[in-house]
């Protein structure tokens, strides 16, 4: 009702609507970037060729620049990952909406919170130098690190989005569902299966979603936890290195316009257009769950 | 009955186990740091600067700590106008329309870009053709790039949580929507603007992989020129730590970067319960 008198006649509200569009061109600009710096390779080479070739060796002519192996890494990494968290972390998320004593939520909350600022690099850090050592002295291995280990420290890193997203859905659910559940009897972990589980389905598809997108563009935990090797991984417990490290590691040793420097475009092209995507899948998701939730 | 018995054990089971879990190793990450970072930590590691062969094996992080705040501001003076004048036009003039929902939907998938990807960009644009160099301003801006969605969501929140009265009652006695927003709306959100703020810093503070492609280097001076590298907290932990230099001093570091995010984090966190004690 207040909204409806014409605002933009003022020169101020064209003064803030001219900055809003020019901030929000800055995205655009990164995707046009990516595109423009890395246009030469996808050329040269094809998209077929990058996607699925498995040799990356950009510096011998000629060059060869394929990205399988980082992109399976990078999947393997984030996929492993969410394996582990979603279970942990629905649960947590449960425990936090339904059935946490007070105090203990009191607790959990403030110190999820904290974790989400803690910096991905002292994550890597703690994991490389904690958990790769239990490896090597457990294991009597060489070298403990491995997409595992990559996958065991991002887990810990998006636990706390993942539980703090999920008891978001979870107490979106109205009270009723509750009342009449209860009502009728059924035990209170029956009703949260049964009943609430369903119902706060499409928020929890989010949260899984969010915890994705946040694994697959991690780049300092797994540059320092997933060995760095440039092979195919055959399985989880090889070394590899995901797309964000191989950038973060070779930038600094390609000189502008090289081939090379090209392919790192190339990476970063992937990446982004992988981590949009599923952004705009959550974006999409989102919606409906309002549109639902307003009916309900 | 005695299976759906034991079903409902098993499932009270899990979820307490779950919540007492994530907790243990919460608890675990932050005692490992306190523990082993704690003897590192002394007034002289705060005001010296890295010594010896290879540099960082002994001495304290002084010119990292000088960089980090550095690049903080650097990016924060960037991103903080632009950001609060996009979330006013999203919450005052954006009215219903379809460019709103466009910049919303922007700020959503900027929010989501990964950090090395505004690296890339942050090195193609200011290092390369800007001819910036790798330095301070180059790795400035692109942390200020990183931090402008989430300067615009928390300022977003925090003008749509004032009270509509407040904006009615502005309206009704003709008062025009720039004095309205200056004098009216703006204090009342400003306690949960500075919280977004410091988020935005800590944010800032913490990010690695941006700086290591456009900022930072292993060693450089703390002049303060804006066209040098500069040495930062995150980068010098992993320089520490990939190098074999230092196990010790990079338990020392860790436990200051994050105690500063903690400093950071709560000081926003208290921010935003004032303005919810005050409304």
């Amino acid at each position: 009702m207040i909204r409806k008198n014409r605002p933009l006649r003022e020169p101020f509200g064209v003064f803030c609507l001219v900055i809003a569009v020019g901030a929000t061109l800055t995205l655009l600009a990164v995707v046009l970037f990516m595109l423009r710096e890395s246009l030469p390779v996808w050329q040269a080479y094809g998209l077929s060729a990058i996607i699925a070739g498995t040799d990356w060796s950009p510096l011998t002519d000629p060059p060869r620049i394929g990205l399988a192996p980082m992109i399976c890494s990078t999947l393997w990494v984030a996929l492993g990952a969410l394996v582990l968290s979603v279970p942990l972390g629905f649960c947590g998320a449960i425990f936090l909406a339904e059935f946490a004593p007070a105090g203990l939520a009191a607790i959990l909350r403030p110190v999820l919170h904290i974790l989400t600022g803690i910096p991905s690099v002292v994550y890597g850090f703690l994991g490389a130098a904690v958990l790769v050592k239990f490896f090597e002295v457990t294991f009597d291995l060489a070298s403990g690190e491995s997409l595992f280990c990559a996958s065991l420290v991002l887990t810990v890193m998006v636990l706390p989005y993942i539980v703090v997203t999920g008891e978001a859905a979870l107490r979106a659910v109205p009270p009723e569902y509750r009342q009449a559940a209860l009502a009728l009897g059924v035990s209170k972990q029956y009703m949260t299966i049964k009943v609430l589980l369903p119902l706060a389905k499409k928020g929890l598809l989010g949260a899984f979603i969010l915890a994705f997108g946040r694994a697959t563009g991690e780049t300092m935990a797994v540059l320092m936890l997933a060995g760095n090797t440039l092979i195919l991984p055959s399985s989880w417990f090889s070394r590899g290195e995901p797309l964000s490290a191989l950038i973060a590691l070779e930038l600094g040793t390609a000189s502008a316009g090289s081939t090379h420097y090209q392919a790192l475009f190339a990476a970063g092209l992937v990446l982004l257009v992988f981590v949009l995507s599923i952004n705009l899948l959550l974006h999409f998701s989102g919606n409906h769950t309002g549109v639902r939730r307003r009916e309900g | 009955m005695n299976w759906r018995h034991g079903q409902d054990r098993l499932w009270l089971a899990a979820f307490w186990g779950a919540g007492l879990l994530i907790l243990l190793i919460l608890g675990s990450i932050l005692s490992c740091l306190l523990i082993k970072g704690g003897p590192a930590l002394s007034l002289d590691f705060l005001t010296t600067g890295p010594k010896g062969t290879p540099l960082g094996i002994s001495g304290g992080i002084l010119p990292c700590l000088k960089g980090t705040i550095s690049l903080m501001a650097i990016a924060l003076t960037a991103a903080a106008f632009p950001g609060i004048v996009t979330a006013v036009y999203l919450v005052e003039f954006g009215e219903h329309s379809r460019l709103k929902n466009i910049i919303n939907l922007t700020v959503q998938c900027m929010a989501g870009i990964p950090s090395i990807v505004t690296g890339l960009f942050g090195y193609a644009l200011f290092v390369v053709y800007s001819g910036f160099g790798i330095s301070l301003l180059a790795g400035g801006l692109s942390l200020g790039i990183m931090v402008f969605p989430v300067i615009v969501v928390t300022a977003r929140d925090a003008l749509l949580g004032v009270n509509p009265l407040y904006r009615l009652t502005g309206l009704s006695l003709g008062v025009s929507r720039r004095y309205l927003l200056v004098r009216v709306i703006l204090p009342q959100a400003l306690p949960g603007i500075l919280s977004g703020l410091l988020l935005a810093a800590g944010y800032a503070a913490g990010a690695t992989a941006p700086i290591m492609v456009t900022a930072a280097a292993i060693s450089a001076g703390s002049s303060g020129n804006l066209f040098t590298p500069v040495m930062a907290l995150p980068y010098h932990l992993y320089i520490l730590f990939s190098q074999h230099i230092s196990l010790e001093n990079a338990y020392g570091t860790a436990l200051v970067l994050v105690l500063l995010l903690l400093l950071l984090n709560t000081t926003a966190l208290w921010l935003r319960r004032i303005k919810e004690k005050g409304a």
